[in-house]
């Protein structure tokens, strides 16, 4: 760059300045119009919108996008991310049902909590309260937008009522968990966050119970075609009817369960495993299942798949059936076992998926693993992307509750015709299912009727036939904590810093007591 | 031939060749004796003719041909002459008079130059006369390639190997000598006709310029906190990228490697961590800023670099440039003949000290070891642990070896350079290709870098840089466990992977799990997850601008200034199906995207300089600046092929899934708009003053919010200058103090953080037959309050020379404080998950000492010089939004090594303390209740609030990945033609939290443990109180996230030593060269350091790109991260 200085010749010629003033003046005119264009236009230059995605304030506007924030609300129920969804922590490995199994080290977050030395640190609590929450933020969105939506009246109804389902099923998840916990029902702003914990008492009375009610009412008996799966009256009821058994409303627990079990919508599957095949989705023991599919992207299959198998399937073998939940199974006197027991728990010797045989060395913590949500490498060779869907209330279940209801009710003879069919679903897996050894032939003295009127034996009976039907699908803790004090305790003997009025709830996690200060 | 027509290289071909051509037709025309000039006669038959017409005629009649450049002369101009037969020389005169030419007679030949202003029009200068002359430097030595020109006219020579020169000119000539690195001389010849020219070395700072604030300044005029950076070391030092070159070289400029991996970026902070998002500097390369990185440059097309410290020097670069600024100039035309050089280097690279890890023999003792422990006082049969038996035949890998391999390196650039007064050209071509030390990961790229700077008139000149490279890349896993989505580091694996598992199986292909996982672990067979990435990214980048610089007046002067940065990447990985079961990444998955972003960026600057009265120095700067940035993604993504091979690894070769192939898109846009104005002025030279104001716009944030406006100011004292410490101090050469204070934006946050947004994905199938539907609700929360985060900064600095500049000393010290800091605020999680908006809230405080220090000595033959810089920094969080600590740093699921809160530095380690092994049982019983298998041996925590428990509460603060002094040492020492140069660098009291020794070390898992473990693991009261016993079932407590881990990353590294030769003149004149060096270099060829991993220049991990709150907030956490490399690399550098 050439940067001497140009001097202009002292006494130029009149008519040479006057053209350098002239061409100084348009240069400066036009600076000053560049300028002053610039000013004008830069507001449009620095305005940049948002393009192939939606801002808030142009989303829930049509039908179409009423469905797609609906479908949002359900994704949270799934299993793509056994990290996220640890349900299977709380409700198993925390009871007396399941070890945290895998590698001693592996997820002592998980050790933690089956040991009960608990931390309001520990991870699991905050992804299983962020996931919760996140379920709710999102029906919340639903049930805030869509109504301004002009749409099919019939499917925003219908819309709102899954909206509200869900919303019941995570606060619902959320108290058995955390016990008292925030109530919010609308989309807020992040300084409008701060909000105290309600009582359990409050979210079911003035949540749960008024929003399942609604939706009984307005959700479809069933669905077909592209919507099954969808969440229906008979679920609404089904999860009303929980509630209600939860805060011993018992009568209003045995009309509710009534109410599905006189319907004739739901049936016992013919073999118990059915229910946890990828064969008998959403048949009819299914109330309310959440959903999985393979080979999605996004990814939607189940990862408890890969959570729960040996290592040799290439499996992390979490959530470990005890010994003590082996024995619970009951024998005859020839030692045939309730068939069940080998339906639940990989045990040593006997066959395993993949044609393989189960060692016990599979699972250094106890010996055994969980059948349930396990498929052979030959249906989901990607561990990780399991086919199974979850089903989270199942006729048997809601049998269970009916029977339990009743018992708590004084009317132990009616408690013991839903207890007894579960047993005798569970005993004819032997007419129907050629892989046991005996078919079709029911062994002598197995799963026998409960006859007793005794309300304290027809409650120990269903409290253990709860136990040895729904094994390792997530409710055996809930269970212990809601049957009180001594029945918990005593089920949880070997775990010596179990406390129950300290441990019936987990503590809220400390990174949303670090964010919201109004918690108490 | 000696007179060179050097306008361009091209055109000084055609002058050449014309000359030549001409040279043969005359010499075969006129046979005859070469008349003198002075009896040469023309005939004239016209009053007036075009000068072409004239010059026509004239060669016609006699045997001269006229030589000129198109360019320069008006060849339609009318000149009046006079009919008749007259002396040549007259009609030459009378033409010089009319057209302002000027003439010079060459043999036959007549150059032709335009008279400028600095000459006297009057005198004819056509009595040409040979001047032959040497130039030497101070010591005597000659002086190779100095320019000698002829002032007021283009005729140069330069000098050769041995100085010499001889050129033709007048005897009132005056001859301009220049060359870099010497003061330019002017010399009257008259009358001589032998020179000896003795150029003085130029002494850079006492006039040196800068380019600061889109002008160029002399030095002695700032009063901001500026480093300019010595550029002959960088070129001297072959690194990969000009960022890397910079590293230890200027005090309070922080580089560290991401990893050693080829082609991964670097970090640079500039005084400190000034807030929990973007800390990057703003890059300035020739006019053009850009934060995507300048690794497209080549260091040896480097001319100067400038780093801007303070907010004063900063600030009229406004927005971005909070985090400081390096301007970067790469390398321009140079008056003269074309000057080729070649650069070059190759050489090896392989790795430095590794972790010792146990052998079979000894891992098998610890497992059983282990299992005997953990088997005490079980009873059932089915829970006893099985011991490995001594009969299982195993093999005894090394992993780390089998990762590691020697990389070639090698570097080629070829430039030349050159220029007449008018016209200035650079071009270079650079090719690079580094092979990583572990397999299957390399670096390759090209560039070219032409540059052209061309004054059209005496008023206007332009000038273009193009920049344009292209790089390919193969990214294995470097970092991280694979959380942030690059399959977990390579060195991790290798790491943790039990000896007892051979590379290959008995088939021949890569091992997968063990037959005995139980005893031997999984994870992944290391060399075969290095050798099946194939994951490329190929980049294409264009860095050009054009400007145009008009003087209005004198003065006064106009520049508008359009760049360009058009970075197009391609990516492609695929992730290859294989291991036992196929059960490593299935189903395959290939993913090709191209994204491309597009920076515009136009300025304006209206700029005047003015000295009145000899004292008052005033400079005046006005501009806009408008800058948009858009991006595109789109890409695609394919599933489940049956044929893996890579011809094959193309979108529609996925197999049988239905709707396997999926394909995106995505763009987003961003725009800036910037009003400045900087006013300087200075007093004699002693009083130095300067302001700056800048507005700035952001399409970021929000309609209400798009404005900042961001003022700063800095005065200076050159005490040097005044007369009574020149009378009374005359040892000191310089002495200067500095303030200065001000303020500047911050934008650096996603686009659109002013609105929610709707994300779709969050899919969950439905129906009979299942399928998926698509599911959509807010992903990322906006906050339309959102505005500038601004950074204050005080500065006071003092600059000292002494002994003639000898010894240089600049102390620095500074607070810089950062308000509104722009944090998306972890909102409760009762408000869902969705990404939290950005808030304005939060302040942090840098405060730090800067020292650079500087002896040199060129009075002897042994010429050296040393230069130290030294930095001391305190980062602290002085607020957060209501108070809420940030967790950071994520270790394990929801466990977070970090805590960003108030009172201590940005990603403060937040951990356990761990206080020693329990030695008994009473110890455990007397301890703070730890949970219910505590045994002797295990490790023992700090109660840190006294409760008797040990819980969340017991977590403290133990340090940062902030280093609390940062320093760097270079010696040069050159003796006749040998040259030597050493480099240390180093930092200290910053923390490294190595979470591959909790993998390690934890023992939680069948993974292979360190030598460290075997030989100081706790077996019984006394033996060890750092290293706790072997136990499977004790590793949860053990293993806990605590200073168990968390190490020293202090250290000092001897980051390159070079030697050079020089070869004589004599041989380089031999073979017609202008210099020949060689040179051959180590680099990292030793570290001090207590930290245990491979390399402690680490920052974070790519785990980092799906935290929320990624960056400084996770720095210093080791997942065994790629290594930088050791290398010996000769090179060498020839002009021509």
């Amino acid at each position: 760059m050439n940067s001497s200085p140009h001097l202009l010749e002292r006494g130029g010629s009149e008519v040479k300045l006057n053209q350098l003033r002239m061409k100084q003046n348009i240069i400066n005119t036009l600076l000053m119009l560049c300028l002053f264009l610039g000013m004008a236009a830069c507001k449009k230059y620095i305005t940049k919108d948002v393009v192939g995605q939606y801002p808030e304030n142009e989303f829930y506007k049509t039908q179409a996008q009423a469905l797609l924030a609906i479908n949002a609300a359900y994704q949270p129920l799934a299993f793509t991310t056994a990290n996220n969804n640890r349900l299977w922590v709380f409700g198993d490995v925390a009871s007396d049902d399941a070890a945290k199994g895998g590698n001693p080290g592996d997820q002592a977050d998980i050790e933690f909590i089956d040991q009960f030395n608990l931390n309001s640190t520990n991870g699991n609590l905050a992804s299983t309260w962020a996931l919760l929450y996140d379920g709710i933020t999102r029906c919340n969105l639903v049930l805030s937008k869509v109504p301004a939506i002009e749409m099919d009246k019939n499917l925003q109804t219908r819309i709102l009522a899954e909206a509200k389902f869900l919303r019941s099923w995570y606060y619902f998840e959320l108290t058995n968990i955390f016990g008292d916990v925030p109530i919010i029902l609308t989309p807020l702003k992040p300084e409008e966050l701060q909000i105290p914990q309600s009582t359990v008492q409050q979210i079911f009375e003035t949540v749960i119970e008024p929003d399942l009610a609604n939706a009984a009412t307005n959700l479809p008996v069933s669905y077909s075609g592209k919507d099954v799966g969808r969440v229906t009256s008979g679920a609404a009821n089904a999860l009303l009817a929980k509630a209600y058994l939860f805060e011993s409303k018992w009568d209003k627990a045995a009309s509710t369960a009534a109410q599905i079990v006189n319907s004739n919508t739901y049936d016992l599957m013919p073999v118990y495993t059915q229910n946890f095949s990828q064969k008998f989705k959403n048949k009819q023991e299914s109330v309310f299942e959440v959903q999985h599919l393979t080979g999605q992207d996004p990814k939607l299959g189940n990862e408890l798949n890969q959570y729960f198998a040996p290592q040799i399937d290439g499996g992390y073998f979490f959530n470990a059936p005890t010994q003590n939940f082996v024995d619970e199974f009951e024998k005859t006197s020839s030692d045939v076992i309730d068939p069940r027991l080998d339906y639940t728990v990989g045990r040593d010797t006997m066959p395993w998926f993949n044609n393989r045989i189960f060692d016990k060395a599979w699972s250094p913590s106890t010996g055994y693993l969980t059948r349930k949500h396990q498929q052979s490498l030959a249906e989901a060779p990607n561990k990780s992307d399991g086919n199974l869907d979850y089903v989270a209330i199942r006729f048997a279940d809601v049998l269970l509750w009916y029977a339990e209801a009743l018992n708590e009710s004084g009317k132990t003879a009616d408690a013991l015709i839903p207890l007894n069919r579960v047993r005798k679903r569970a005993r004819e897996s032997y007419l129907y299912d050629s892989t046991l050894s005996g078919y079709p032939n029911i062994p002598a003295g197995l799963l026998p009727d409960i006859t007793s009127p005794n309300q304290f034996d027809v409650r120990k009976e269903i409290q253990h036939e709860r136990r040895v039907e729904l094994g390792f699908e997530f409710h055996r803790y809930f269970d212990l904590i809601r049957w009180g004090k001594a029945y918990a305790t005593q089920a949880l003997f070997d775990k010596p810093n179990f406390n129950y009025d300290l441990n019936k709830h987990f503590p809220i996690p400390q990174i949303e007591r670090d964010r919201n200060k109004a918690l108490h | 031939m000696k007179i060179r027509y050097t306008r361009s290289f091209f055109l000084a071909r055609i002058v050449l060749s014309t000359f030549l051509f001409l040279c043969c037709i005359v010499s075969k025309a006129y046979d005859a004796k070469n008349p003198s000039f002075n009896d040469v006669y023309v005939i004239i038959n016209t009053n007036t003719a075009k000068l072409q017409q004239i010059f026509t005629m004239i060669e016609k009649q006699t045997p001269y041909s006229f030589v000129y450049d198109e360019n320069d002369i008006n060849l339609s101009k009318e000149i009046k002459l006079a009919k008749g037969k007259q002396l040549l020389k007259t009609v030459l005169q009378l033409i010089a008079k009319q057209a302002g030419l000027h003439f010079i007679e060459k043999q036959n030949m007549i150059l032709v130059n335009p008279e400028t202003d600095n000459i006297n029009k009057s005198v004819m200068k056509l009595n040409a006369a040979l001047i032959t002359g040497v130039v030497l430097n101070a010591e005597g030595t000659p002086i190779a390639g100095v320019n000698v020109s002829l002032k007021g006219s283009k005729a140069t020579v330069q000098t050769d190997a041995s100085g010499r020169f001889s050129i033709d000119v007048s005897d009132k000539a005056v001859l301009i000598f220049s060359i870099v690195g010497y003061k330019t001389q002017e010399v009257t010849v008259s009358g001589q006709t032998s020179l000896t020219i003795k150029l003085e070395a130029y002494n850079k700072d006492l006039d040196e310029v800068v380019v600061v604030g889109y002008q160029t300044r002399s030095r002695a005029d700032l009063s901001g906190a500026v480093s300019v950076v010595n550029v002959g070391g960088i070129s001297k030092l072959p690194v990969l990228s000009v960022d890397q070159a910079l590293q230890g070289k200027v005090a309070g400029v922080r580089i560290t490697q991401s990893t050693g991996q080829p082609g991964d970026g670097v970090v640079v902070r500039i005084r400190g961590v000034g807030t929990i998002n973007d800390n990057n500097p703003l890059f300035i390369v020739d006019g053009v800023p850009t934060k995507d990185g300048i690794n497209f440059l080549s260091q040896n097309d480097i001319e100067s670099i400038v780093v801007l410290k303070d907010a004063s020097s900063a600030a009229i670069y406004g927005s971005r440039a909070a985090n400081g600024v390096v301007l970067i100039t790469t390398k321009g035309g140079k008056r003269g003949k074309a000057q080729f050089n070649y650069s070059g280097y190759g050489g090896f690279q392989s790795h430095g000290t590794l972790p010792k890890m146990a052998n079979t023999a000894e891992y098998v003792e610890l497992y059983n070891e282990a299992a005997d422990n953990d088997n005490a006082g079980v009873t059932n049969p089915a829970l006893i642990r099985p011991k490995i038996p001594a009969t299982i035949n195993v093999a005894n890998t090394d992993w780390l070896k089998a990762i590691f391999q020697n990389g070639q390196i090698q570097s080629h650039q070829l430039s030349v350079r050159g220029g007449s007064d008018k016209t200035l050209y650079y071009i270079s071509g650079n090719y690079f290709k580094q092979d990583g030390i572990i397999l299957n990961s390399f670096y390759e790229r090209y560039s070219l870098l032409s540059k052209l700077n061309i004054d059209l008139t005496d008023k206007l000149s332009i000038a273009n840089n193009i920049n344009i490279s292209y790089s390919k890349k193969n990214t294995i896993g470097s970092s991280g466990d694979g959380y942030g989505g690059n399959g977990g580091s390579v060195v991790r694996y290798a790491l943790f992977r039990t000896p007892a598992i051979p590379v290959y199986d008995s088939a021949g292909v890569y091992s997968d799990l063990p037959a005995y996982p139980g005893f031997f672990g999984d994870g992944y067979n290391p060399v075969a997850l290095a050798n099946k990435t194939d994951n490329k990214e190929i980049q294409y980048r264009i860095f050009t601008n054009l400007y145009a610089e008009y003087k209005i007046i004198r003065n006064l002067k106009f520049k508008s200034d359009i760049g360009l940065d058009a970075i197009m990447n391609n990516d492609k990985r695929f992730d290859e199906n294989y291991g036992t079961n196929l059960r490593i990444n299935n189903p395959s998955r290939l993913t090709v995207s191209t994204s491309t972003n597009i920076n515009l960026i136009w300025n304006n600057t209206l700029s005047y300089n003015r000295v009145f009265n000899s004292v008052h120095n005033v400079s005046l700067l006005a501009g806009t600046e408008a800058i948009s940035n858009k991006n595109n993604l789109h890409g695609g993504t394919d599933r489940d092929f049956a044929n893996q091979t890579s011809a094959f690894r193309y979108i529609g070769n996925g197999n049988g899934l239905i709707g396997s192939t999926t394909s995106f898109e995505s763009q987003n846009e961003s725009a800036l708009f910037s009003l400045f104005g900087n006013a300087n002025y200075s007093y004699r030279n002693l009083y130095l003053f300067s302001a700056n104001v800048r507005r700035d716009g952001s399409s970021r944030f929000g309609p209400e919010n798009q404005y900042g406006t961001f003022f700063s100011g800095s005065v200076g004292w050159n005490a040097h200058n005044e007369t009574w410490v020149k009378d009374h101090l005359p040892v000191i050469s310089k002495l200067k103090i500095r303030g200065s204070y001000g303020q500047l934006g911050n934008q650096e946050i996603p686009d659109y953080g002013f609105v929610s947004i709707i994300g779709n994905l969050y899919n969950y199938p439905f129906g009979q037959t299942p399928s998926s539907n698509p599911g959509s609700t807010i992903a990322t929360l906006g906050n339309s309050k959102v505005k500038w985060e601004s950074s204050t900064q005080a500065d006071a600095g003092i600059d000292i020379g002494i002994w003639k500049d000898k010894l240089n000393l600049t102390v620095d010290y500074y607070v810089k404080t950062t308000s509104d800091m722009l944090i998306p605020i972890p909102l409760p999680l009762i408000g869902g998950s969705s990404k939290p908006p950005y808030l304005n809230a939060g302040k942090v405080e840098n405060k730090g000492l800067e020292v650079d220090l500087n002896y040199k000595n060129n009075d002897h033959l042994l010429k050296y010089d040393i230069g130290l810089n030294f930095s001391a920094l305190s980062n602290k969080v002085v607020s957060l939004s209501n108070g809420q600590p940030i967790p950071g740093g994520r270790i394990d699921n929801n466990y977070n090594a970090t805590l960003t809160t108030v009172g201590h530095p940005i990603g403060s380690f937040y951990l356990y303390e761990a206080e020693g092994i329990f030695q008994n049982t009473a110890e455990v019983f007397g301890h703070a209740y730890q949970g219910k298998n505590i045994q002797p041996g295990d490790v023992k925590f700090k109660d840190q609030n006294g409760d008797g428990v040990i819980d969340e509460n017991d977590r403290t603060f133990l340090g940062s990945a902030i280093p609390k002094y940062t320093y760097g040492a270079t010696g040069n020492l050159e003796y006749m033609n040998f040259d030597l140069s050493v480099f240390f660098q180093g930092q200290y009291g910053n923390k490294i939290y190595s979470q591959v020794n909790m993998d390690i070390e934890g023992f939680y898992r069948a993974f292979n443990v360190t030598q460290r473990v075997y030989d100081q693991r706790w077996h019984g009261e006394g033996t060890s109180n750092t290293m706790p016993r072997v136990t499977f079932k004790g590793a949860s407590n053990n293993k806990y996230p605590s200073s168990r881990f968390l190490e020293n990353g202090s250290y000092v590294r001897l980051k390159n030593v070079q030697l050079g030769y020089t070869f004589p003149v004599k041989v380089v004149s031999m073979l017609h060269l202008k210099s020949i060096r060689l040179y051959a270099t180590g680099q990292n060829l030793w570290t001090l350091t207590k930290f245990t991993g491979l390399d402690p220049e680490m920052h974070v991990s790519d785990n980092v790109k799906r935290d929320t709150y990624g960056g400084d907030v996770a720095a210093g956490i080791d997942w065994g991260t790629y290594p930088s490399a050791r290398s010996i690399i000769i090179g060498l550098n020839l002009n021509f």
